[in-house]
């Protein structure tokens, strides 16, 4: 179990990075998207306390469905060697 | 394989490790069915939704059909098996992730439907660009993006444990199974995250699934269109996807059942306890129906009654007593004994199920837009080639994805099992006790099962 991880690892270990990478990328893109129709109804006047009402629902969601996701990843990698 | 534990339930990993005939027999008559939906599709694309059926004042007919009812099978998975879990039921332990996949596989085919039904997918950047948040139909959007997000999440969490089992025994697509295993290797502390995880998801799946089929339901009720504008469309709506729910996930399990020999885990008692479930469910649906039509029937509403008598006695007549005779009649025929033959008789009511939710969504659609509140005239939708494609297609496609899931993953949770096996005979004869009077309630329990790897 010592010396440097074999390229299989390396390679195993980007692909995991690769998924939360995406993961925070989608969920982010969500969050901007819904911060864009609030600051596009906001300019308009086109009744921003709808976006507003519902991004407050939606985007905690979204952010705790990104927290669950990402402290599993981080902790089952950080977690996996103790046995 | 010579680990005595996963002898003893090679018949789990059967379907990764060996192919039969019948898997590439699968794909080409799935194939057909993809490829006549493509044509479809690629046809409709190039000349515009004028090659279909829809025209004013039905512009929503196969499609929004379709997506209503693919969304509302999803509530098979995630919701039935978040509710299994936190009630603790024992028996869910064998059909939660095939309840699970069904969900994540259907959200993707029924978000789709929306963009065949769109005509041109290039306008779907309006929606990015301009979408507007008092539409229900950017409610719905949302709600679908948090619920598919939410779904994965829920099936991929437990299926960590049983991707490592795969890695370490399977000895092939090793690669993929290391990447998806997280790492894992089954110490307490993974245990810990992961039991937590679970437990977090579950909780919130149940109100992000309601709300995604409430928001369906606002799509229709938020109009004023007769028939539509109704305050009982939320509930009417989950409840139908929660029973249609259900019914998929039997047709499901009796297949993979039946196809992977898979009858020592999924036992007649399995199909009964669902039967029970889609028993109740069935009254619940009929009870809302009645409802529903009754308030309709009684306000006496000029135009609410065109739709209203469109159904029970003009042109939407087949569709709508076949609806009520697969949804409520025949099932109820099934149902109601269940002692003997519970596979064969949940099984045949599913299936009626499955039809008459599909005749249902297109009963609430297309009658009320062909007897429309504004001053077009009355018109009857009559498919074409292109819908019929497009909906073969989709179901092709679901089923693609659920037979692929399968030949890559378990779809019996092996760790569940096992844990059924080890911890959790001992955890319900426990439990029992504390249900009984003059037992003393232990303290909660901190529960980190083991789960076998």
């Amino acid at each position: 179990m010592n010396g440097r991880p074999s390229p299989f690892d390396r390679a195993v270990r980007a692909c995991q990075w690769a998924i939360a990478s995406l993961t925070l990328v989608f969920i982010t893109s969500i969050v901007l998207w819904i911060a864009h129709l609030i600051r596009t109804a906001w300019r308009l006047g086109d009744v921003p306390s709808a976006s507003i009402g519902i991004s407050l629902v939606a985007i905690p969601v979204f952010l705790t469905l990104l927290g669950v996701g990402l402290s599993v990843f981080w902790g089952l990698l950080r977690g996996g060697d103790r046995r | 394989m010579p680990d005595p534990s996963i002898q003893r339930d090679a018949a789990l990993f059967a379907p990764i490790a060996q192919t039969g005939r019948g898997f590439y027999f699968t794909l080409v008559v799935l194939g057909i069915a993809i490829l006549w939906g493509a044509v479809a599709y690629w046809t409709q694309f190039e000349h515009g939704l004028g090659v279909t059926g829809l025209q004013q004042p039905v512009s929503w007919g196969f499609y929004v059909t379709n997506f209503v009812f693919f969304i509302g099978i999803s509530h098979a998975g995630t919701l039935i098996s978040a509710i299994l879990r936190l009630s603790k039921a024992e028996w869910r332990r064998p059909i939660t992730r095939m309840a699970e996949v069904i969900t994540v596989m259907v959200l993707f085919i029924g978000a789709g439907q929306i963009l065949v039904d769109l005509g041109r997918p290039d306008r779907m950047l309006n929606v990015l660009l301009y979408g507007r948040y008092q539409s229900p139909l950017l409610w719905d959007a949302t709600s679908i993006s948090a619920y598919l997000f939410a779904s994965t999440i829920y099936l991929y969490l437990p299926l960590i444990p049983d991707i490592a089992i795969l890695r370490d025994h399977l000895g092939k697509h090793r690669f993929l199974y290391a990447v998806l295993a997280m790492g894992w290797t089954g110490t307490e502390r993974q245990q810990k995250i992961l039991n937590r995880a679970i437990a977090i998801l579950a909780i919130m799946v149940i109100p992000i699934a309601i709300s995604v089929h409430t928001v369906v339901s606002f799509v229709f009720s938020m109009t004023i269109q007769p028939a539509w504008h109704s305050s009982i469309f939320g509930p009417y709506f989950v409840a139908g996807a929660i029973f249609s729910g259900i019914a998929a996930l039997i047709v499901a399990m009796a297949i993979i059942r039946r196809i992977h020999r898979l009858q020592a885990y999924l036992k007649p008692v399995h199909f009964r306890y669902l039967g029970y479930l889609l028993l109740v469910m069935t009254l619940l649906w009929f009870y809302l129906t009645f409802a529903e039509y009754l308030t309709g029937y009684y306000g006496n509403e000029p135009e609410e009654m065109k739709v209203f008598w469109s159904k029970f006695t003009g042109p939407f007549w087949p569709t709508f007593w076949a609806m009520v005779a697969l949804n409520f009649v025949i099932p109820m025929a099934f149902l109601v004994r269940l002692q003997h033959h519970a596979v064969g008789k949940t099984v045949a009511a599913s299936v009626c199920i499955v039809a008459g939710m599909w005749l249902e969504r297109f009963n609430i659609i297309v009658p009320t837009l062909s007897n429309p509140r504004l001053p077009f005239p009355v018109a009857t939708y009559w498919p074409t080639w292109i819908e019929w494609g497009e909906t073969a297609g989709s179901f092709g496609l679901f089923i693609l994805f659920y037979v692929l899931f399968v030949k890559f993953f378990p779809i019996i949770s092996i760790w569940e099992i096992r844990e059924g096996r080890e911890v959790g005979l001992k955890e319900v004869e426990e439990r029992l006790l504390t249900y009984l009077p003059d037992a003393t309630e232990p303290e909660p329990a901190r529960r980190h099962t083991k789960v076998p790897t």
